[in-house]
């Protein structure tokens, strides 16, 4: 666990060298575009979260392996900071970019709602006092919800380019390769910051079942 | 699933509640939207989802209710064979509902804003038939895994709306085009878009309702 | 177009104070297990469960507090008595 902390601390440390200092300037946006090596790497580690919610559930109720219950509700806690860092990045990246602090475009309202969707499946599992009960109850809302992201994805997406003209979040064509170095460094750090995070979080769950027990 | 049927049926007092429910609705509507035509005709596919899915929410959070109060709940957790039946009838019963309100605030609709629905109205079915599957699957769904817990009546909708947002923007989009005359082949992406939600929806729930019913 | 650094700094340090916060907020709870472990060795009979700790957003933490108390409410009736 500490080597996973310092080797998490280093790669972090990494993208934000990436990220502020390699990267070069963006031609159109400026430098508020760096903003986009917190964002964008969020959101992927958020997906990877909850695609992991998806596969440990149905897990548990195959298997009614409790471990499965715990990466499920670790890996759902940690995929909702995640989605609510992307978020808040998003929204301050939107601010000088668009003049405006919200914006309903495809990606924000996207992930926004897939942020409300799994708060309920926390809420959901707070709310159940009988932990059995709760894992399998949260498992069938992991399901759904993970169904779910598709059929969000495309109905925003249209909502949004039939009523305007898509919006620019989307980088350039070609981009530098520097800046898709810098990206994929702090991907790397972040999906480290979440194997940190769940593997925590995995760990206090079980000993706070143990405690129980 | 018969006898889920029977008990909606009898149960007239949830119709007639719901019935003054969404009349309320409309008040509200008027109200809050003022007396401008022009807004409120904008809005109106809208506000008729907005009338479907508050009625539903309603409706379908009492959906197991009367199993619960009149400890039927256990007798559905020992019955012999698929538990997934118990769902399809469930749903169906709740889908006659739901219709039976939907067609209630068309009309309402219809009246107070003056509106003819008629040439509309064959294109109107399909969409709100395939809308209404899709809230009603996951919403009988969450329905039964809502009553056991604490604070039901806030958990339910909580849950329940964000995981309706694509069925909500295809069926008020489709409802648009729809009144505007338009074919339904102009809105077939969110016609295939619904049908897709509503397979997956009803399979989910088909396929993990045992797990929901099982203590 | 201006450089708008204040933002740059803005959405790393917000994103920095969450994550932060968050994993303060697990090696708390680690620490309070620990200790509660510790001093009440069998069924805690005073322990309210974890600290709800108020982070961030509260929501995060409704996730922690379903350490073992015995159950309150009789929502889990035996169905086969």
């Amino acid at each position: 666990m500490r080597v996973l902390g310092a080797v998490t601390v280093v790669a972090l440390a990494a993208g934000l060298v990436a990220g502020l200092g390699l990267a070069p300037r963006e031609v159109t946006q400026g430098n508020v575009q760096r903003i986009m090596y917190l964002h964008v790497p969020s959101v992927w580690v958020a997906y990877v979260a909850f695609a992991v919610v998806f596969v440990a559930s149905i897990a548990y109720l195959a298997k009614r392996a409790d471990a499965a219950d715990r990466l499920a509700h670790a890996s759902a806690e940690v995929g909702v900071v995640f989605t609510g860092v992307t978020i808040a990045t998003g929204s301050i990246w939107g601010k000088p970019t668009w003049g405006t602090w919200w914006t309903w475009d495809a990606r924000l309202t996207s992930v926004s709602i897939l942020f409300v969707m799994y708060l309920g499946y926390l809420l959901l599992r707070g709310m159940i006092d009988d932990r059995e009960r709760g894992a399998r109850y949260a498992a069938v809302l992991g399901i759904v919800a993970a169904f779910n992201i598709p059929l969000v994805h495309f109905s925003v997406i249209w909502w949004r380019t039939l009523h305007q003209p898509p919006s620019l979040m989307t980088p350039g064509p070609a981009m530098p390769r520097v800046i898709i170095t810098a990206l994929l460094v702090n991907f790397v750090a972040f999906s480290l910051l979440y194997v940190y995070f769940v593997a925590k979080r995995v760990h206090l769950l079980r000993r706070e079942a143990e405690a129980a027990a | 699933m018969w006898k889920d049927l029977l008990v909606e049926h009898r149960s007239k007092e949830t119709l007639n509640a719901l019935f003054f429910f969404a009349l309320l609705l409309l008040f509200v509507f008027q109200f809050t939207l003022g007396p401008d035509r022009e807004r409120l005709a904008g809005a109106l596919p809208g506000l008729l989802w907005l009338g479907f899915i508050l009625s539903g929410l309603l409706g379908l959070g009492r959906a197991f209710v009367v199993e619960r109060e009149n400890d039927c709940w256990e007798a559905l957790l020992l019955a012999p064979g698929d538990k997934s039946a118990i769902y399809v009838g469930k749903l169906a019963g709740n889908l006659l509902l739901m219709f039976i309100v939907e067609v209630m605030l068309l009309v309402l609709f219809g009246v107070f804003f003056n509106l003819d629905l008629v040439p509309a109205l064959p294109a109107l079915v399909v969409v709100i038939g395939l809308g209404t599957v899709g809230f009603a699957a996951i919403g009988t769904l969450f329905a039964a895994m809502t009553t056991q817990v604490r604070a039901r009546e806030l958990l339910f909708p909580v849950l329940l709306l964000p995981v309706q947002v694509p069925v909500l923007l295809a069926t008020v989009q489709a409802t648009e085009a729809v009144l505007l005359g338009e074919p339904l082949g102009a809105v077939a992406h969110w016609l295939k878009l619904l049908a897709a939600a509503d397979v997956v929806y009803v399979a989910v729930g088909v396929l993990t309702f045992d797990f929901v019913l099982e203590g | 177009m201006p450089d708008n650094w204040g933002f740059v700094l803005a959405a790393y340090g917000l994103a920095a104070v969450v994550l932060i916060g968050y994993w303060r907020m697990l090696v708390r709870q680690e620490s309070d297990l620990e200790d509660r472990s510790r001093l009440a060795p069998s069924s805690g009979h005073l322990t309210p469960g974890s600290q709800t700790t108020s982070a961030r957003a509260g929501e995060r933490s409704h996730a922690a507090p379903i350490s073992g108390h015995p159950r309150p409410k009789p929502d889990s009736r035996d169905p086969l008595q």
